[in-house]
């Protein structure tokens, strides 16, 4: 994949947070990237950065924060070398993002027609009346029904899913080129998140625009993704295409992840287990960052810390065990009882 | 199967509105009928507005119903005492950082049924608590500390631990793992697995996550706007649904493999708000078989067939013979 | 906690300002150099020590019976203390009790505290309690009393509105579960949860209840010779303004530094105990 085919292209970022007990490092050296009509899961528990990647992506961090990369580049536009005006026209015009709580994500003094003509006339040049016009044509798109009296309610007076559908319309009012959704369906009824993804989904048909889905929950990862990056403590352990990854993966995080989730289908038995709790982030690594809880754990694991290799083709991982290294499909991961430190 | 719980026709129905709006009845519960059985697992599965808190707080006693009955034990819940009813069910809360007390270490946290109890000594106390915590794997070193230095899965065991120490017969597991991390949920999940079978519990699991409930039920109960539409075994009830919306909740419960395609949208329609319910079959407007005016008017009546229960006028047919389904357990209702 | 408590500069300087007046009180026996109420007619007015015409012998000079000042201002602080103190305990004990049984049973009970809380607040207070002292008499007793009965409204409202966020909280539901009756739930499980912000409310109370008798024994209500009172002795010194500013402005001064310094604790240990993980 050449570079002109990436819409997003993150290379090497790192937050770090300064606090009384020292340099908190809750990011360290993610790289991705998002190709145009493309959805890209980042997958983690919570502590792995996932959240925080997004924010530093779109330049959101408090300004205690300390961002570094070596690139984040939009379309070839690098955005670190934006200036604050720059950005802020960027954000909500070509990249727009989704938070998690559609509670807090409006506004609750403002009728929703408001806060959707409010943004398009941020971007653009057009007269209220237009405005509100296409603000009305986009909750039509997103599945609302009688959107000429939504626009006039008031955030509490939508149900949940309904005003996670508002939040996507604002979202893509201006045809944003890249999407960021955090946790977007969390909150939501599990029915009702089955038809926010079904409609994400048909938007990114229709419209061609790139989404990076971040979440916890490998099963909207599966029905959504098609390419996956998984974190764990502040790095991203693993990355490739969904099917793939889901099937063999290759770092021992992900495996032990996969384990752990109670399936519909597949029989009764204890569930696998990842002893022990998410390193602090504090200092610099000095060995793999998963190797205090990691079951296939080498000597080498700990000697120094581990960068991401390529394993084969659009796939790479954290680890230096070679990937064709004999796995127990469940009983290296089972333990009585987890160790809660 | 000697019968533990039953709850016979139990409505509850709150008074809301202000000034403003009006005074409405909100009906979170209308008719429930319900049987656990000891040493049984009764799944209930519910979304927004299903009124599964409602069921479990009607079960632990700390509101009453509207109408019908709750019994436990064969006798009436208001007829036991307070301290009668804490042996008999307990809760585990679903949020870890608002079930203990921040201001009560761990041990005294653990120990406060016992000392409501009031029959042991303080010496019989504390080695209850440490055996307690050695059950729940809760390292001895911690029951000295305070919530807020413990991670969420450590204080899910304490309130599991909290729950258990007066030897309950049954334990309400309110969402026990949703705000837990998935490799903290499986500890628990196992946790509540082993302790099941070597205390012999009952247990009333309510959740969203089928998986979860899949993982632990022996039985499972769906529940929408307040009634129940379909029960039976869990393995059966999952694997091939009758109602049309355990349908729609088992095709959005999508698995974390290879080949997991979004299940194809409904009717585009929003959960409804109990306060203003569809009329006849409450799950009309959102079922894709439902243009029939007989789901539109009439609300449907319980049909039960080899112990399994399901509330529709069109349900899918059981495949009993296909599956040749052993349930564990037989399920009994009396026809309302 | 402890840590952040040394940090925090207003909790510091308050506390060492609220020491030194507490030491000031307990010790005022054996370390105030003269009897406050000894006259001495002939030393009358005499300034503090660093103005012209004063002397070491009344460091702050004397007032207009010749009564030396800084024993008056040691002896002033015991009372100023006194009244502050065992006012705050009274008033919280009301107000809390209230308040909590407002917030936790809710109901009638609360609409019957809320009715008095919105009487009381509509009291002007110094109003009430000059009409009490002045019809019932005024020991220091009965001031407490009056002043006790008067100032419980912040300790009722904050101890209902914590109370009710708190009852609905899942350890709460917990203990209920296990069996406990509602005193063992307000008392073992609801109560250590609101020692935090009831500390707040009355160290603000603490000031208030200070200025109050100030109030009370300037307008000659309050305190009466011999005892000694700050705001006494500001009465007695407020037709001295201009010639002899020093007997007006020492307790002035002292009164300030009080409740200064307990304005600043109450602040400090607001800011300490509130974010502290969640309560």
């Amino acid at each position: 994949m050449t570079d002109e085919t990436q819409l997003l292209r993150v290379e090497d970022l790192c937050v770090d947070l300064p606090t009384v007990s020292g340099l908190l490092s809750p990011v360290r050296s993610v790289s991705l990237s998002v190709a145009r009509n493309e959805t890209l899961a980042i997958v983690g528990e919570s502590g792995s950065g996932k959240s925080l990647t997004a924010t530093a992506i779109l330049g959101l961090l408090p300004r205690s924060a300390r961002v570094r990369s070596r690139a984040i580049e939009l379309d070839g536009t690098d955005l670190t070398r934006l200036g604050a005006r720059a950005l802020r026209r960027l954000r909500g015009d070509r990249i727009a993002m989704i938070f998690q709580d559609p509670m807090t994500a409006l506004d609750p003094c403002y009728r929703v027609g408001d806060q959707m003509v409010e943004i398009l006339r941020q971007h653009r040049r057009i007269s209220r009346k237009d405005a509100m016009e296409r603000a009305r044509g986009m909750l039509a798109q997103v599945g609302i029904p009688a959107p000429e009296t939504r626009l006039r309610q008031f955030p509490h007076q939508l149900s949940g899913g309904l005003r996670q559908r508002v939040v996507i319309a604002m979202a893509l009012l201006c045809e944003p080129d890249l999407i960021i959704a955090d946790e977007p369906t969390t909150a939501l009824d599990v029915t009702i998140q089955a038809q926010i993804l079904s409609l994400l989904k048909s938007l990114q048909e229709r419209t061609g625009f790139g989404l990076i889905l971040i979440t916890h929950d490998f099963g909207v990862v599966a029905g959504m993704a098609d390419r996956i990056a998984v974190m764990y403590g502040g790095e991203v352990v693993e990355t490739g295409p969904c099917d793939e990854l889901l099937e063999a993966p290759l770092h021992p995080y992900t495996e032990g992840l996969l384990q752990a989730l109670p399936s519909l289908r597949v029989g009764d038995g204890p569930l696998g287990l990842i002893p022990g709790v998410v390193p602090r982030q504090v200092g610099p690594r000095l060995a793999c960052g998963f190797v205090d809880r990691c079951p296939y754990a080498e000597t080498e694991c700990s000697e120094h810390p581990v960068q991401m290799r390529e394993q084969g083709f659009a796939r790479a991982t954290r680890c230096i065990l070679p990937s064709d290294r004999p796995r127990d499909d469940r009983t290296v991961w089972h333990r009585q009882m987890g160790e809660d430190k | 199967m000697i019968e533990f719980l039953r709850l016979r026709g139990v409505c509850r129905d709150y008074n809301v509105g202000g000034v403003l709006s009006g005074n409405q009845t909100l009906q979170a519960l209308r008719g429930i009928d319900l049987e656990i059985h000891k040493g049984e697992t009764l799944g209930l599965v519910g979304e927004s507005g299903s009124g599964k808190s409602t069921l479990a707080k009607i079960i632990l006693g700390n509101e009453p119903p509207s109408a019908g009955q709750v019994l436990v034990g064969g006798a009436p819940l208001e007829t036991r005492g307070r301290k009668e009813r804490a042996r008999l069910i307990q809760p585990v809360f679903q949020d870890p950082y608002s079930s203990l007390n921040p201001r009560m270490s761990i041990s005294a946290i653990i120990a406060a049924p016992l000392e409501v109890q009031g029959y042991d000594t303080g010496k019989v106390r504390r080695e209850k608590v440490r055996e307690m915590a050695a059950m729940v794997g809760l390292p001895e070193h911690l029951l000295a500390a305070y919530p807020v230095q413990l991670s969420g899965g450590q204080r899910q065991r304490v309130a599991i631990a909290r729950g258990l120490i007066v030897e309950p017969e049954m334990l309400i597991c309110d969402e026990p793992t949703s705000a837990l991390d998935a490799s903290v949920q499986a500890q628990i999940l196992n946790l509540l697995a082993r302790l099941k079978s070597e205390m012999g519990l009952t247990m009333l699991l309510i959740s969203h996550d089928l998986g979860v409930v899949r993982h632990l039920s022996d039985r499972v109960a769906v529940l929408y706007l307040g009634r129940i539409v379909e029960a039976g075994a869990a393995e059966q009830l999952l694997g091939s649904p009758r109602h049309p919306y355990t349908e729609t909740l088992v095709g959005a419960a999508l698995p974390a493999r290879a080949g997991t395609k979004l299940p194809p949208p409904g009717p585009n329609a929003e959960l409804p708000s109990p306060l203003a319910p569809p009329p006849g079959c409450a799950f009309h407007p959102r079922c894709s078989k439902a243009d029939r005016t007989d789901c539109r008017e009439r609300v449907p009546e319980p049909t039960v067939q080899d112990g399994n229960l399901v509330c529709c006028h069109h349900p899918n047919p059981s495949d009993l013979v296909a599956r040749a389904v052993q349930p564990r357990t037989t399920f009994q209702f009396t026809e309302q | 906690m402890l840590i952040r408590a040394r940090r925090h500069h207003s909790l510091v300087i308050g506390s060492v300002m609220l020491a030194m007046v507490i030491l000031m009180a307990l010790l005022s026996p054996l370390i105030a150099p003269y009897d406050p109420a000894l006259q001495d007619l002939e030393n009358r007015f005499s300034p503090p020590f660093w103005s012209e015409g004063g002397s070491t012998e009344h460091i702050l000079g004397t007032d207009n019976l010749g009564r030396d000042i800084l024993s008056r201002i040691m002896w002033g602080s015991q009372t100023s203390l006194i009244i502050g103190l065992l006012t705050v305990v009274m008033s919280g004990v009301i107000g809390s009790a209230l308040g909590i049984a407002a917030g936790y049973f809710g109901g009638r009970l609360d609409m019957i505290v809320t009715f008095l809380v919105t009487v009381r607040l509509s009291l002007p207070v110094v109003l009430v309690a000059l009409v009490v002292v002045a019809v019932l008499g005024n020991s220091l007793s009965l001031m407490i009393a009056a002043i006790g009965l008067l100032l419980w409204d912040r300790f009722a409202i904050v101890s209902r509105s914590v109370t009710r966020q708190l009852a609905t909280r899942e350890y709460i539901i917990a203990a209920r579960c296990f069996g406990s009756s509602s005193a063992r739930v307000l008392i073992r499980e609801l109560l250590p949860n609101l020692y935090g912000p009831l500390l707040v409310v009355a160290s603000l109370e603490m000031a208030n209840a200070v200025l109050l008798e100030a109030s009370l024994s300037f307008l000659g209500l309050g305190v009466q010779p011999p005892q000694v009172s700050w705001g006494l002795m500001v009465a007695e010194a407020k037709s001295q303004l201009l010639f002899r500013p020093w007997v007006l402005a020492i307790p002035s001064v002292a009164l300030i530094w009080l409740v200064l310094s307990i304005n600043l604790v109450g602040d400090a240990l607001r800011d300490i105990t509130t974010p502290e993980g969640r309560a």
